[in-house]
């Protein structure tokens, strides 16, 4: 499904060039639950933010199904944000104006969803995750656990292939944190590829592969049986 | 819909405070700016409603005084000989103010203007009943407005009814047409034929014999024709001894008239207005808009900053550049279209007050009519886009990751376009209230500065019932204790003065002297407080004092007297006159025209009763009045009695400056009223931006006064560079302003000071409320959050 072929992302100041990522290649397949770890600085977010097309690479090749998404207009990223991945954050980033029930609504809006059928979806996730009753909530009225299945939920409404997690635990305790690793494992379970990163060496445990990062560069690769 | 209002109005619910502030300066700014817009374009639209009006023009001779008095017989010669004048009309009003008496009525008095029948093809108005057009060209009938029409009738329809004009002559109603629009330059309430004329002022002269210029010509030119060609036809007519120069010879455009300052000496029924206090008004409203549209710029984008990773989490969840831009949008427009109906709700209540306290006269059924509320939404459109364009193209351009890493943290170059923003904010503020203290500096000046006693005289205007009366008058008078001097004059503060030019006799060269001459008895000079300067007053027991004038300074300066006592000269009645007194100079009119020569005659004619009352005390003295009034009364039961103050007279000359203050300071105030609005939530930002910073400082020691110091600098920063820039503009402006007074006052340092320091205080105020909250807090509870 995703094919990175010699990655590279540096950042060119006056007299040298610091690189972040030096030549990554990583294929995963569509399926997968990979967990990313590695130092702080090692440039997991910055792939995690290639592979989401949130930033472009400095050289090298990445292909979606065989078709290639660098150089892309505005447009067909917004459509691949729409229809194809959903992120998680470790910040949530929950619109803070908005309920729990338009947070979860809002990507549907954007992909053009009908009414009548938006509602029945949120109301499915909202049963899913338990948050029925929390649905009239704002953010800042939910514990952090919570808010960040509302973070999931919105990530999924729009039914990704792709899901992508940026230290999803990282602000939570670890009961929390470990409720919400019990989430995205259930949904890899019903066949959603998730990619994400985390410091949390139990956390990364829950993928079926880990990759460890050191300086930009992919020091190992492992299946977890 | 609902996707885009709910999270606006949340967005404006999370912070009422500084939205509150934000709409409400917008909503005021914005309500002045209306009701100015629509001021300006009434004054500049003024008489644009006659349909024939684009055609009509007035004749004039520009000498050293405009002069629109034209003869009567002037029409037929026009008619006769100038093939591109469709049609001729001649307008004159009365000398004195016409009483009307409705039967078994109480008299009124009001104004009337003799006319031609083709007044209304001239002029369009609205007729309510009858027809006026056919009442021009009879005798004794007339044409009413609605409101005298109510006045002499009440609810009746006055069509045929009688009234009594001063006691003598019945005029029939023979029409009503609705109330001159407030933008118009002819104002009148009542209109009579030529043939009524003949009756009421017999002057068979008048009509036949060139020399009497008794009228205002107008003439309807036929479409296509050049006015500037058809002037000097018109001049050329005139008998050889009053010929002017042709290039003197003038059409005004009866469109222009309302700008064009022609006086009249006797009923004034040509309104005019002065176009640079429209244009003045109209920058001020440019100027609130201005702060205003900065406190926009500073409060959106701050909020804009804090919501930049709100931008990134929707792009992240699909969002395409448009909605974001679309949104970005849609809120500033439904902001400014909020702030546009608040800002009618505002007019909608308080126009009458505003009207009432700033006495600016317009047409108000502008404000709500369609047109005008289409232009404000359009302008409100148009304001939204274009100050949220900006902030929207780079919201929706900007990648979702930087938004999402930045956060709140905030770019330094922002700091210092906000600053220059609420510089020009205050640079505006100090020009305006500099301006304020001066107009009030002005006004002060003229009003106390005018040589002549004004308090505590009473002006009773006599009728002619008191005229012939006026020893009985004068005896009943005195009877009260309170009253000092009586005296018998022409003369009264905004009451017509005479202008005559005659020759001197017996001396050894003859010249002409021009002067403006009114009639006084020997008291006058003692009631009114003018000083002798030269010579002596005449007295009224002597007898041959009959014939002798006292003049003032500039009658010898102007006129180039050397011996001027003993001079004699000629009056416009024939007699000869001898200068036996000099006064010095005293405003006899508005202070706003230069001072003209002045020969006060000791004749016998006399149209106001003045009386000095000798006491301060408020309620002897308008006992006083009305002891006078009464005793007026029992010897004048068929006119009414009008007893006026001095003072307010002389006030009355300088209503046009007094509505401009008023109106001005108004506006100047509302404008500092948004400008504290808009630095008071600039403070609550940069406090809450600071507020980390004020933790670790206070941790770290900071006394409570060290950092309000600190939070009050940048203002105390911006408003002393605002100072040095608006200076020199707001001396420029008002040096500019005084040169078109003829007596000004000074423009003093301590003008441009006491705003400077008025700015600042205000500045400070505003301010410190929020710096002491922000330096008072616990800075454990700033600094939890890390």
């Amino acid at each position: 499904m995703i094919h990175l072929n010699n990655i590279d992302k540096y950042y060119d100041s006056k007299f040298q060039r610091s690189f972040v990522l030096k030549a990554v290649n990583l294929d995963i397949a569509e399926g997968e639950f990979v967990s990313i770890m590695g130092p702080s600085g090692s440039g997991k977010s910055t792939l995690l933010n290639i592979i989401g097309l949130l930033d472009q690479p400095s050289a090298g090749e990445y292909t979606l199904y065989d078709k290639s998404v660098l150089d892309l207009k505005e447009k067909v990223k917004v459509d691949y944000h729409r229809n194809f991945m959903g992120f998680i954050f470790q910040a949530y980033h929950l619109i803070e104006e908005m309920t729990v029930y338009e947070n979860i609504e809002t990507p549907l809006i954007y992909k053009g969803v009908k009414g009548k059928d938006r509602e029945a979806m949120v109301a499915d996730l909202l049963d899913r995750f338990n948050m029925v009753a929390k649905k009239d909530l704002f953010p800042q009225q939910l514990s952090g656990g919570q808010q960040q299945l509302v973070g999931i939920a919105r990530a999924i409404i729009g039914k990704p292939k792709l899901l992508l997690a940026d230290e999803p635990t990282g602000n939570l305790h670890s009961s929390q944190g470990e409720m919400i690793m019990e989430n995205l494992k259930a949904l890899h379970d019903e066949g959603m590829t998730i990619i994400q990163v985390t410091h949390n060496e139990k956390f990364a445990q829950y993928g079926t592969r880990v990759i460890r990062l050191e300086d930009g560069i992919i020091r190992k690769d492992e299946k977890n049986v | 819909m609902r996707n885009i209002l709910k999270p606006i109005y949340r967005n404006f619910s999370r912070k009422p405070v500084t939205n509150l502030i934000n709409l409400g300066g917008l909503a005021l700014s914005l309500s002045l700016v209306i009701v100015l817009a629509v001021y300006a374009y009434s004054e500049l639209t003024t008489d644009h409603f006659h349909k024939n009006g684009a055609r009509v023009y007035l004749y004039s001779e520009s000498g050293n005084l405009p002069r629109i008095y034209t003869p009567g017989v002037l029409k037929d010669a026009i008619d006769q000989n100038i093939p591109e004048v469709e049609s001729t009309l001649r307008i004159a009003g009365t000398w004195e103010a016409p009483v009307f008496q409705a039967e078994d009525q109480e008299p009124i008095t009001s104004d009337l203007l003799f006319t031609d029948p083709s007044f209304f093809t001239f002029f369009s108005y609205k007729v309510v009943e009858g027809n006026p057009a056919a009442a021009l060209s009879e005798p004794l009938t007339v044409v009413i407005t609605q409101s005298l029409a109510a006045k002499l009738f009440g609810k009746q329809s006055a069509i045929g009814k009688t009234l009594k004009l001063n006691n003598e002559k019945t005029l029939t109603v023979k029409a009503v047409i609705e109330e001159p629009k407030a933008n118009t330059s002819l104002s009148f309430s009542a209109l009579t034929s030529m043939a009524t004329r003949q009756i009421v002022m017999p002057n068979e002269a008048e009509f036949k014999v060139w020399p009497f210029c008794l009228f205002q010509t107008f003439v309807l030119l036929k479409e296509g024709t050049n006015p500037e060609a058809v002037a000097p036809k018109i001049a050329a007519l005139f008998p050889p001894d009053m010929k002017t120069k042709k290039s003197e010879a003038r059409l005004t455009p009866f469109n222009k008239l309302y700008f064009t300052q022609f006086s009249l000496f006797n009923a004034n029924y040509l309104r005019c207005g002065d176009r640079t206090k429209v244009m003045i008004l109209l920058l001020v409203a440019a100027l609130v808009l201005v702060i205003a549209l900065v406190n926009f710029v500073n409060i959106s984008s701050s909020q804009w900053v804090e919501r930049v990773r709100q931008i990134g989490t929707m792009k992240v969840a699909g969002a395409g550049r448009f909605s974001i831009l679309s949104k970005v949008i849609a809120e500033a427009f439904l902001f400014f279209l909020l702030a546009v109906f608040l800002a009618m709700a505002l007019i909608a209540l308080f126009i009458t007050n505003i009207v009432s306290y700033t006495g600016i006269h317009f047409n108000l059924g502008y404000i709500f009519s369609f047109q005008f509320i289409g232009i404000s939404v359009a302008g409100a459109f148009i304001l939204s886009l274009l100050f949220s364009l900006i902030p929207a193209l780079q919201l929706s351009n900007s990648k979702a990751i930087d938004n999402l890493r930045k956060g709140i943290t905030k770019p330094a170059k922002k700091q210092t376009s906000s600053s220059i923003l609420v510089t020009t904010q205050f640079a505006i503020a100090i020009v305006l209230i500099a301006f304020t203290i001066l107009i009030q500096k002005q006004v002060d000046f003229g009003s106390s500065n005018l040589g002549i006693n004004q308090e505590n005289i009473v002006g009773l205007k006599l009728t002619p019932e008191l005229m012939a009366k006026k020893d009985v008058l004068k005896k009943m008078i005195s009877e009260n204790p309170n009253v000092g001097q009586i005296s018998f004059a022409q003369y009264f503060p905004g009451e017509i003065i005479s202008h005559w030019e005659t020759k001197t006799t017996g001396g050894s060269e003859e010249k002409t002297v021009f002067y403006d001459t009114f009639n006084a008895d020997a008291n006058f000079f003692k009631t009114a407080g003018l000083e002798l300067i030269q010579g002596r007053l005449y007295s009224g027991d002597i007898a041959t004092d009959a014939n002798k004038v006292v003049v003032n300074e500039s009658f010898i300066r102007e006129n180039k007297l050397q011996n001027p006592l003993g001079t004699k000269f000629m009056s416009m009645n024939g007699s000869v006159l001898e200068i036996v007194g000099i006064i010095r100079d005293f405003h006899y009119q508005s202070y706003n025209k230069p001072i003209l020569p002045l020969a006060i005659r000791n004749e016998p004619f006399s149209t106001y009763c003045l009386v000095s009352l000798q006491t301060g005390n408020y309620k002897a003295l308008s006992q006083s009045v009305q002891d006078i009034q009464a005793k007026a009364k029992s010897l004048s039961p068929s006119f009414p009695v009008e007893i006026n103050f001095f003072d307010q007279a002389v006030q009355q000359l300088y209503q046009s400056e007094l509505q401009f203050r008023r109106t001005f300071s108004l506006f100047a105030f509302s404008a500092i009223v948004i400008c504290c609005m808009g630095i008071l939530a600039m403070s609550m930002f940069a406090c809450q931006r600071r507020i980390k910073e004020i933790g670790i400082r206070k941790v770290n020691g900071a006394k409570v006064s060290k950092v309000m110091t600190m939070l009050n600098r940048d203002f105390v920063k911006w408003v002393f560079v605002a100072f040095v820039v608006a200076t020199p503009v707001s001396w420029y402006i008002m040096h500019k302003w005084l040169e078109g007074f003829a007596y000004k006052t000074e423009l003093n340092w301590w003008i441009f000071a006491l705003a400077g320091i008025l700015a600042l205080g205000i500045a400070l105020l505003t301010v410190s409320f929020q710096s002491w909250k922000a330096a008072t807090r616990n800075p454990v509870e700033a600094l939890r959050y890390e």
